[in-house]
């Protein structure tokens, strides 16, 4: 008997086969124009002989490089702040009406003004990323270290701990699940912010390579570049959720026994 | 504890003019319906708030912050999950300086005599209710307090695991010469742990009664006449001194 878990990957993979093979159905019957919808197989052979032709490859690693580099500088303040709002009260109530002010404004329609601060490029691109990675973590931070248990905090007054270890070994440690949940909607806010920054501001990268493709009226290619992005999405999560588990493994222990 | 007063703003006195005294080596319990003020007495003993009027004193010096003279012991065990059960028991000395050979010796010298002393490595997750209430006793003796206060520590517990506890804790006690205030609301508790029992009722002690049962106790004693003589005596004083 096959299990319910095991049914459910198969089910899963079977309509992906479903929907691939009724897409090359579709493609190729109803006569569709390869302009508006590429049949799958001329898009994974658009997709390999870019691979292959090594045609693919710097722009991936353009936008790998802005999304790693805007995601580092985005966390890295949306950290520090939220722990510098979470600490302090004072500066919570002068700076939060800013934070969420800046926060609302949509930061992609703030792209042509980086552009005209950064220049084109790579510069303005991972700004953009930054700020869009800057707002989940900063608030899940401040969350995080506002969710420690009043006990917890007695127990430390108790023992006699400094503002700094309280912040450092109870707040800090026992927010990690909630900050770490933060960075997972970071990462893949950071695929759309590196990927966006490109259309409008880049020359090179997988978003300017759409930008190209349309141009060009390749949708074979534009296809392959969106499977590519969904792909390094993916990755990166994965990479997030591998991250978490190493980092609580302490905290799930229970609920990975049973 | 000398007058010692206590009140939230906008409620009542919670804690009114309350006088006690524990004599060094003695367990003292302190009973009472819920929420008469037991657990703000405990804290304002600990140091953790300070009393509007009176003072508290431990070895003759005026309490003006908790400190490592004293243990604490919360209603829940609160332990640190990502730590493992040792690192919690030391965590009293990692936060003042770093733990030697000889704190680690301490702290598993303290699990064996709490019965745990092959779960060190494990993390509170892993371990029952009643196991972590063990470590948090433990973390609370690691600094030798001469004053240890318990807020209701065995009150989520089962009623067999709550005596082995009680007569493990006891056997400690006695064996450190530790000084015992023990909040509880479980009358049985309070008599079997204590040399001393205070009835506490809106913010006043109102009782104050003498426990002469022989040390050491034990089951038989858990279950004679004369420990539920006192017991009925108990719940008595708590009858006269109106409700909550």
């Amino acid at each position: 008997m096959l299990s319910r878990v095991m049914l459910g990957r198969l089910a899963s993979l079977g309509l992906f086969v479903a929907i691939v093979l009724g897409w090359e159905a579709l493609a190729r019957g109803a006569r569709v124009s390869a302009l508006v919808l590429p049949a799958p197989s001329v898009i994974v052979e658009a997709l390999w002989s870019g691979l292959r032709s090594g045609y693919f490859w710097p722009h991936l690693l353009h936008t790998g490089t802005e999304l790693v580099l805007g995601l580092a500088l985005g966390c890295a303040t949306g950290f520090l702040g939220g722990i510098v709002l979470g600490e302090s009260a004072f500066l919570r109530r002068v700076l939060f009406p800013y934070v969420l002010v800046s926060q609302v404004v949509p930061k992609l329609a703030l792209a042509p003004l980086f552009i005209v601060w950064f220049g084109f490029g790579m510069t303005s691109t991972v700004v953009i990323t930054a700020l869009i990675c800057f707002f989940p973590l900063m608030e899940n931070t401040l969350t995080g270290l506002q969710q420690v248990e009043p006990r917890k905090l007695e127990l430390f007054r108790m023992l006699g701990a400094t503002p700094m270890q309280t912040l450092l070994r109870l707040k800090i440690p026992s927010g990690l699940p909630v900050i770490l949940a933060g960075f997972r909607v970071a990462v893949v806010l950071a695929l759309v912010g590196a990927v966006v920054g490109e259309f409008i501001g880049g020359s090179k990268g997988l978003g300017a390579l759409i930008i190209a493709s349309q141009a060009m009226m390749d949708t074979p290619l534009m296809f392959a570049v969106l499977l590519l992005i969904t792909v390094l999405g993916l990755a990166m999560y994965q990479l997030a959720i591998g991250l978490e588990r190493l980092l609580l493994w302490p905290h799930l222990k229970e609920t990975t026994k049973e | 504890m000398r007058r010692v007063s206590y009140s939230f703003p906008a409620y009542p006195q919670v804690v009114n003019q309350v006088d006690w005294q524990i004599a060094r080596g003695e367990v003292h319990s302190l009973v009472g319906r819920s929420g008469c003020g037991k657990t703000t007495l405990l804290k304002l003993a600990a140091g953790l708030l300070l009393p509007d009027a009176g003072t508290v004193t431990v070895d003759g010096q005026a309490l003006r912050k908790p400190g490592s003279q004293l243990g604490f012991v919360f209603q829940a065990p609160t332990l640190l999950e990502w730590k493992t059960v040792l690192d919690n028991v030391l965590l009293p000395v990692t936060l003042q300086r770093k733990p030697l050979p000889a704190d680690r010796a301490r702290a598993d010298e303290l699990l064996a005599l709490m019965g745990l002393s092959d779960l060190g490595r494990r993390f509170p997750t892993e371990l029952s209710g009643g196991q972590q209430s063990r470590v948090a006793i433990a973390r609370a003796l690691l600094l030798a307090p001469s004053l240890l206060l318990l807020d209701e520590p065995f009150a989520a517990l089962d009623a067999i695991t709550r005596e082995e506890l009680q007569d493990d804790f006891l056997r400690i006690c006695r064996l450190a010469q530790t000084t015992v205030f023990f909040v509880t609301h479980d009358i049985s508790e309070a008599v079997y742990l204590a040399d001393r029992v205070a009835v506490m009722a809106d913010g006043k002690i109102t009782d104050d009664l003498a426990v002469n049962l022989p040390w050491p106790r034990g089951r038989e004693l858990r279950y004679g006449a004369p420990f539920n003589a006192v017991c009925a005596q108990v719940r008595r004083a708590m009858d006269g001194g109106g409700t909550c």
